[in-house]
């Protein structure tokens, strides 16, 4: 019909070129700010690079950094941290959100609202909510240090921000009032997707509350909760700003994880070389927990 | 093994009353199947009845005990649902022996009777794949053999039929009515289709918004259906609906249909009234008979072994739709069924009859039969 310009896309043959077509743009960004991004992170952390400049001739071939990297304490520290800090926000997420997403699961007056409230912490942006919650555990103006004189379970007030150990249980409660709406968004999603009638023949079998929960609900979610817990893993693992904000890692490095000790160690002491080995490793890591769990994940949805 | 025993239950969601004065005395090891249109409330009798949803009034009874504001659990029935239910986590063993395990049944046990129930309904080579493996037919036998390993006091059915096809649901259909002659449990069954009612019930339960409309055995149901409802409802195709006004022209009372006097067997105090006479098609025969009358078919459909032969209707006999129960069709078409018909019944007029005595006759205001 129409010579010249442009290609029929409607054609059968070519359907699959406007895929490609429409695919291109995402393809092109993605490659641009992650996968280059990347290689040169790669690259970089075999050369002893202080401050990268891509006009900069490279580098010979090195392995220091990861020598050094493996040697040293601050990162096995660092690690430490991550690991324990992934276990207790991800447990803590997942206990929270199921535990609110079945509450709100339930039909009563106000569930709407419900439902907002809960999701409330998810839209609130993580600097204003470390903020909130740097203010609540000041050390004299907080709210709860009052809190907890008022209840007995201190006698004189607690400085949140230099104790270690308080310093990561803060940093533990902000993660998880920021993770946790997300894992119940998540979880409620899985909830209405399970039909009536498995609860409905559960009951008819005489299964109580906690035996449909366990032989029910539980499994039927199994699949959602697999990619969930992977993915407030991998936001604990890689997340900045909360700690950043509140504690800069400290007091002596006791809030310190690797994506806090990369920043440290890129931006705060130009070892650019050096940072970019823990960001490999750091990635190394997250690939190799998030495959583990996706290939335990049940296959029988 | 039990009777069950519902009376007077109804239900309303504020001012919705979806189920009126329900009350229906089920004997023990009878098949009853609730049936009506969609929105009737035979599903919410049935949920009632297995105690997944509230009555707002009345009492059910399973095996002389008042279960009325039992757990569902605690009723000792069994269900099987719709979609099936099955659980997609769990074997086909696990899902058949579920309900045994929430009772806390010895294992040993559970096996042994899911694997006599698996024997039973032909499903013992599949007892440990998960449901998604199975076929439709295959999923609908493993449901049904969850509800008999429990050994219960009654099974309740919810259209368990309306997700397998045409052919394995007539196969279906006659394993579940061998599976109850064989067990003989209490059956509720409830379906909207009437011929899963007529071909499987001990009795029948026909119900239309909320309100029983008759019950009775399946054959009664069809020579003496109770009202106009009932008529339309029950047969395939539908019971023709004439309306006409009856006269004293002759001797005895008579109707004007299709622009005969046909003689009607009631009293000479229904002259001047208005009724509703249906005629199965099946007894509508090709050929000089006692009421014969010459039409033009509008069209004519072959079976094979029957033709259905669709014919205007007169303006004076037209029914309105809605007192049919809104089957538009029946407004200005009747159908006559005719069975091994020649081969000449194809096209122009044709000799169509019918015997009087075959008449069902219903008062043109109430519905009700006119007896």
């Amino acid at each position: 019909m129409k010579s010249g310009f442009g290609l029929d896309l409607a054609r059968p043959s070519r359907r699959h070129w406007l895929g490609y077509l429409l695919l291109a743009p995402a393809v092109l960004l993605i490659g641009l700010i992650i996968i280059y991004p990347l290689i040169v992170s790669v690259d970089i952390s075999f050369q002893n690079v202080n401050i990268a400049r891509l006009d900069q001739p490279r580098r010979p071939f090195t392995t220091a950094n990861y020598e050094r990297l493996f040697s040293s304490p601050d990162f096995w520290n660092a690690s430490w941290i991550t690991l324990k800090l992934v276990v207790i926000v991800s447990l803590f997420c997942f206990l929270l959100g199921l535990g609110t997403a079945l509450l709100v699961n339930n039909k009563f007056k106000g569930q709407a609202f419900a439902r907002l409230l809960v999701a409330l912490p998810w839209a609130v942006p993580e600097v204003i909510a470390v903020v909130i919650f740097a203010w609540m555990f000041d050390s004299s103006f907080g709210l709860m240090n009052w809190v907890f004189i008022k209840l007995g379970f201190i006698d004189t007030t607690v400085n949140w921000f230099s104790s270690p150990v308080a310093a990561f249980a803060v940093v533990c409660v902000t993660m998880i009032w920021k993770g946790y709406p997300f894992v119940s968004i998540m979880m409620l999603a899985g909830l209405q997707s399970i039909p009536d009638d498995f609860y409905n023949a559960a009951r008819v079998d005489g299964a109580n509350a906690w035996q449909r929960l366990v032989n029910i609900t539980i499994p039927s979610l199994m699949p959602v909760l697999g990619v969930t817990l992977i993915l407030v893993m991998l936001w604990v693992f890689r997340d900045f700003s909360i700690i950043y904000v509140m504690t800069g890692g400290g007091p002596l490095k006791a809030t310190q994880t690797l994506s806090i000790m990369t920043y440290e160690q890129a931006f705060g002491f130009f070892k650019m070389g050096y940072a970019s080995a823990i960001g490999v490793v750091t990635l190394i890591v997250c690939v190799i927990a998030s495959r583990l769990m996706i290939g335990r994940a049940p296959d029988n949805i | 093994m039990a009777g069950i025993h519902i009376e007077n239950v109804t239900k309303s969601y504020g001012q919705l009353s979806v189920l009126k004065n329900f009350s229906l005395e089920v004997s023990d090891g009878e098949f009853v199947v609730f049936v009506g249109p969609s929105g009737c409330g035979k599903s919410t009798m049935l949920k009632i009845l297995a105690g997944l949803e509230e009555a707002s009034s009345g009492t059910i009874r399973i095996g002389g005990r008042d279960v009325t504001d039992l757990a569902p659990g605690d009723r000792d029935i069994a269900m099987v649902f719709q979609n099936y239910a099955l659980y997609p986590h769990l074997t086909v063993r696990k899902n058949m022996g579920f309900g045994l395990k929430m009772r806390g049944t010895d294992p040993t046990e559970i096996d042994k009777r899911v694997t006599e129930a698996a024997k039973i309904l032909g499903v013992d080579h599949l007892l440990d794949r998960r449901p998604k493996a199975l076929s439709g037919g295959q999923r609908q036998r493993v449901a049904l053999g969850r509800a008999i390993v429990r050994e219960p006091q009654a099974f309740l059915m919810d259209e368990p039929l309306s997700n397998l096809d045409a052919k394995l649901r007539v196969h279906t259909r006659a394993e579940i009515s061998a599976l109850h002659k064989r067990l003989g449990v209490t059956t509720i069954y409830v379906t909207h289709d009437q011929i899963e009612a007529m071909t499987m019930a001990d009795r029948i339960v026909i119900m239309k918004d909320g309100a029983i409309q008759q019950i009775a055995d399946p054959d009664t149901m069809f020579k003496k259906p109770a009202n106009l409802f009932v008529a339309g409802f029950i047969g395939s195709p539908g019971m023709n609906f004439l309306r006409a006004t009856v006269n004293t022209n002759g001797p005895s009372p008579a109707a004007r249909i299709f622009g005969y006097d046909v003689p009607l067997r009631i009293p000479q105090s229904f002259a001047g009234r208005e009724v509703i006479l249906g005629l199965r098609p099946e007894h509508i025969a090709a050929g000089p008979g006692a009421v014969t009358f010459d039409v033009m078919p509008r069209l004519v459909e072959s079976l094979g072994s029957e033709k259905y032969v669709y014919v205007d209707v007169p303006v004076e006999n037209r029914v309105e739709a809605a007192r049919t129960g809104g089957d538009e069709r029946r407004a200005d078409t009747i159908i006559a069924r005719l069975i091994n018909p020649d081969e000449r019944v194809t096209e122009g007029p044709i000799k169509l009859s019918f015997d009087p005595a075959r008449l069902h006759l219903f008062d043109a205001t109430t519905q009700a039969s006119i007896e």
